[in-house]
């Protein structure tokens, strides 16, 4: 009786699918039945041999659909948008068609708006004018508004990024509607978003090569992770992508993310010396089976002979696996 | 809001990461570990896709595409198994997240976003799973240009065979067998199995995916592992 509970049950033992106390009484009738526990052999096999041969998405295969999807919703509208910007103002018709006094109210109320708007627009920009006279020059530490985030809308750029040498304080001059001047040490939030900033949206690459660099010795955050990731995949520098690279490093092992990115780097990559670079970060990690699978295409098909002999030669030092 | 103000907390992608899972077969519990990560990776998550989703509601597309970023490998996988081909997992992957964009709109927070994508991505593959068995192609097998039969599924094999031809021989017969007696499964059968095995869900979640019940999807997992073992011993 006992047996076919637990021969019942075996299936969801492998799977951990049983409750705390059910487990508890699988396991003690297992260590007494010798025929249970050769079930539980069996159904681990099973379990082992069903997971051998598993069918991997290649990261050529994510990298096309996430371009095909990327281009697809360019032109896609979301439905939720759509019941907002017509249904709602449907409802709204309807009503002011029911009843004149509301629409003399919208009426009233939209003229009224429209002249405040054109008022205030008129002033603002006056004021600017005036501003541009004072660029502003922004400190850490010694006042309260480090920590108040940067607007980044407001940045139209950035246009130097230094170091101060032997110290980790940093002076970002950027331009918003004035130009204007962040000093601040590296751990600064508003410091690290300027840099974030800069690594991807600036024109001058000399700017988007200093703040990668000094992202690399910002704290492991996840956001400036995000941005070498950027910066490697999209900068149309390579100086600034091999920086990324370096950056990037210290995660090879330890976040799969960055390694299919430097893995995408490897492909796709138009200089060698990236790729380069790229391959002697994977090396460590070659046993991985997406690593495997690009240095053999590297091997075949690289552009660069040493690119593709150091490929080989990593294809042939690796140990045979299970 | 610039896309870089997202912080990735865990990608989801990491759950589905096999060959971690497959080479701690040698475990006492095997599926235990993938299990764990699998659900703490989908709470860390959750805290953190509230915002997105939010934000991607309000139709800012960039929160959408990290949402996308978060589950697309495993929505990827899921799709490739289950179809069998690289064309047709991309037509899933491509179907269903547009699907998930152009209806974010209608997504309430009743269930969590990584089990919404799911259940839009299972309904696709199940649609295809049961078209493919109406059209009779019943095993994953497509011709080559010389007229040669070969399982789809083969192409897939992985790229770990490495220098020994025999052991390359043997993996691929066993993909083979295998990929024969997984389309021998009902859709639904399938679907739990694949879930379940390969995805290390909870029996719960797998439920609440297929809008059915943790005991249903019990009894479907039992079903399809002992049609699974008879195919395959059958087979030897």
């Amino acid at each position: 009786m006992k047996c076919d509970w637990v021969r019942q049950n075996i299936l969801f033992y492998v799977y951990n699918e049983v409750e705390d106390d059910a487990r508890y009484e699988v396991e003690q009738h297992l260590a007494r039945c010798p025929e249970c526990a050769t079930e539980l052999k069996a159904a681990r096999k099973f379990h082992a041999t069903l997971s051998e041969t598993v069918a991997e998405p290649t990261p050529n295969l994510l990298a096309a659909s996430r371009m095909r999807l990327q281009e697809a919703l360019e032109t896609t509208q979301q439905g939720g948008l759509w019941h907002r910007l017509i249904l709602e103002p449907m409802t709204w018709l309807r009503q002011i068609r029911m009843s004149p006094a509301l629409a003399a109210v919208i009426f009233i109320v939209g003229f009224g708006g429209g002249i405040g708007a054109t008022y205030n627009f008129l002033a603002g920009h006056s004021g600017s004018y005036t501003a541009t006279a004072y660029p502003a020059e922004l400190t850490s530490g010694s006042s309260g508004n480090s920590a108040q985030p940067v607007d980044s809308s407001a940045i139209t750029g950035i246009r130097s990024v230094t170091q101060e040498p032997g110290s980790n304080q940093v002076s970002i001059k950027y331009d918003t509607v004035l130009t204007q001047e962040a000093q601040g040490s590296l751990n600064d939030q508003r410091i690290q978003q300027l840099l974030l900033f800069a690594a991807r949206n600036n024109y001058n690459s000399g700017v988007r090569m200093d703040s990668v660099d000094l992202l690399t010795q910002a704290p492991d955050d996840a956001s400036v992770r995000e941005a070498l990731m950027y910066a490697l995949q999209n900068d149309s520098n390579p100086g600034v992508r091999l920086k990324a690279l370096d950056g990037l490093s210290g995660f090879v092992r330890q976040d799969p993310r960055v390694r299919d990115g430097i893995l995408r780097a490897l492909i796709s990559d138009a200089n060698s010396g990236v790729r380069m670079q790229a391959l002697r970060l994977v090396e460590p990690m070659k046993t991985d089976s997406n690593v495997r699978s690009v240095l053999t295409r590297l091997a075949q098909t690289d552009q660069n002979v040493s690119i593709r002999s150091q490929a080989r030669t990593m294809l042939a030092q690796m140990p045979e696996m299970d | 809001m610039p896309a870089d103000s997202y912080a990735i907390a865990n990608p989801v992608g990491e759950i589905s990461r096999p060959r971690q899972t497959a080479h701690s077969s040698g475990n006492r519990n095997p599926t235990l570990y993938s299990d764990m990560r699998g659900s703490l990776a989908a709470q860390g998550n959750r805290i953190d896709d509230t915002s997105l989703i939010r934000e991607a509601q309000q139709g800012n597309r960039a929160a959408f595409e990290v949402l996308v970023r978060h589950y697309d490998q495993s929505v990827l996988r899921l799709a490739l198994h289950l179809t069998g081909s690289e064309s047709d997992a991309q037509d899933v992957y491509q179907e269903a997240f547009l699907k998930a964009y152009k209806n974010l709109g209608s997504f309430r927070f009743e269930c969590s976003f990584y089990t919404w994508i799911y259940r839009i991505v299972t309904n696709l593959c199940l649609d295809h799973l049961r078209k493919r068995n109406v059209r009779k192609e019943d095993a994953p097998v497509a011709v080559d240009a010389s007229g040669e039969e070969y399982s789809r599924l083969e192409q897939f094999a992985d790229a770990r065979s490495g220098a020994n031809p025999e052991r390359d021989l043997m993996r691929r017969e066993l993909g083979r067998k295998i990929g024969a007696a997984l389309s021998r499964l009902t859709p639904r059968e399938r679907m739990v199995f694949e879930l379940k095995h390969y995805h290390g869900l909870k029996l719960r979640t797998v439920g609440e995916m297929l809008n059915t019940t943790e005991e249903t999807a019990k009894n479907t997992l039992f079903r399809a592992t002992q049609k699974l073992r008879g195919a395959l011993a059958e087979m030897r």
